[in-house]
């Protein structure tokens, strides 16, 4: 498996394009991959983020199984003058040496959704996003048991002293994606993505290597479900 | 027990608890009086009506907005004589915003917040002048304290005002709740009414204690992320 930044360039043209839409990015994601016939082809299926920081700073993030070439993301959304481009990494190391009890920051866009039931008695569900902070806090906790994690708790002396708000978890930039599959087409694809930032305890190394490959939540391909890793100490409040 | 929750937030309110006169002050948050005769307006009650059952509620506000204290020199007439009213003073809250809870039993909490949602009378921020800019009632909370529910409740200010503190991930926000026993450190305010009747309006002193809570905010800039820095070099 392989990690892989990518820093656009957002004065570009190329770079905005790509930012705008995730249908363009997702494909732009994907044409870093010669062989690859579909997203989701054998172990493991690409999976992408887009962290969007301070002073215009946007780095795109990629996990997949094959080694990426980003050359054309360079020349539509780069620094093609600048040596390199992108980084990639060999993730399996770093995925093999998770261990039960590792304490690891970690970042997550998702979907989170629920299943609503639009009439009283009616069989049919409709998937809706969840709106508020603690709704959204509330999806991952429910989901972090058979992701192979646990989100740490506060140390005590925090001012939490009932079982709100006492976790390290940070739900931040939500925001609501809108786009045509295709031009011309008459509807469009609305999602509602929110960024988790928090601390994690490992529980089950295997659970949560696969969790890291596959992504977590619906939407994988515009951009949702990648979780990555970091160092706990870069955790600060 | 259920909880009833109130979002404040106007360009302008005021809430005197000890204004008389021509000086008309405004506390830094809403009374307990001021936001149960808004409760007891969307009700319909004439001010003669008796508040005490209202006034049993448990009461708190969280202050999510300071606002800016502004005052207003007030001169006046008379439109049929021409007289002029006696110069006045009047204190307001800019750009304020407030959550205010109410906790009481299931029944009455339920019948105050079907009254907000269609109102007799139209509620208004402590004086008739300062009408509010976002709907007032944010629901019930059922099952759950008012301390429970001032601390859950997402932070209402401003998108400009949370971004203003993009630095802070948790900011801590003033709560004022009506005092427990055993509560240190609490403060009096004459605002717990007795009566609304215009002809002679009475208050009785209420315990004040405060407290701060710490919500998240959701315009932070995010913790710095580097997942490359754990992997080791290819």
């Amino acid at each position: 498996m392989y990690l892989t930044r990518f820093r656009l360039n957002t004065a570009r043209m190329g770079a905005r394009k790509l930012l705008s839409s995730p249908q363009r990015m997702h494909a732009a994601v994907l044409a870093g991959f010669p062989e690859l016939t579909s997203a989701s082809s054998g172990e493991g299926r690409v999976l992408w983020r887009v962290d969007r920081g301070a002073k215009a700073k946007a780095f795109l993030y990629v996990v997949s199984q094959e080694r990426p070439d980003y050359t054309h993301l360079v020349e539509q959304a780069g620094w093609p003058t600048l040596e390199g481009g992108w980084e990639t990494s060999d993730y399996t190391p770093f995925l093999e040496k998770l261990t039960a009890g590792d304490v690891w920051a970690f970042r997550l866009t998702a979907n989170p959704v629920h299943k609503v039931r639009t009439c009283d008695g009616q069989e049919d569900t409709k998937t809706t996003p969840h709106i508020t902070q603690h709704h959204q806090a509330e999806w991952l906790l429910q989901r972090q048991e058979k992701a192979g994690f646990r989100v740490v708790r506060k140390a005590a002396g925090d001012p939490h002293p009932d079982g709100e708000g006492e976790r390290e978890l940070l739900v931040h930039d939500q925001r609501r994606l809108e786009f045509r599959k295709k031009r011309g087409d008459k509807s469009s694809v609305s999602l509602s993505a929110v960024t988790f930032d928090g601390r994690l305890e490992v529980t089950d190394p295997e659970t949560l290597r696969r969790t890291l490959i596959h992504g977590l939540g619906r939407a994988k391909a515009y951009g949702c479900g990648l979780m990555t890793l970091a160092p706990s100490e870069s955790w600060s409040r | 027990m259920s909880v009833l929750v109130l979002l404040l937030a106007g360009p302008l309110q005021s809430w005197g608890s000890s204004a008389r006169f021509a000086r008309r002050t405004t506390g830094q948050a809403p009374s307990k009086s001021g936001v149960l005769g808004l409760l007891a307006a969307a009700q319909g009650r004439d001010r003669t009506a008796d508040p005490s059952d209202l006034a049993q509620l448990r009461f708190g506000v969280r202050v999510d907005q300071r606002g800016t204290r502004i005052r207003d020199y007030q001169t006046a007439h008379r439109p049929d004589t021409g007289e002029a009213m006696p110069v006045s003073e009047r204190f307001y809250l800019a750009d304020a915003v407030f959550v205010a809870g109410a906790e009481g039993d299931d029944d009455l909490i339920g019948e105050l917040d079907r009254a907000l949602r269609e109102p007799a009378y139209l509620p208004y921020l402590g004086r008739r002048s300062c009408p509010p800019s976002r709907p007032v009632a944010l629901g019930l909370r059922r099952e759950t304290t008012l301390e429970a529910v001032l601390r859950r409740e997402e932070w209402h200010a401003a998108e400009w005002y949370q971004r203003r503190h993009r630095n802070e991930p948790e900011v801590t926000l003033d709560c004022f709740l009506d005092a427990a026993e055993g509560d240190r450190e609490v403060d009096s305010v004459r605002d717990l009414p007795l009566s609304f009747d215009p002809s002679h309006r009475r208050y009785a002193l209420r315990g004040v204690t405060r407290r701060g809570v710490a919500v998240p905010n959701p315009k932070a800039d995010p913790p710095d992320h580097d997942p490359m820095s754990a992997l080791e070099g290819d």
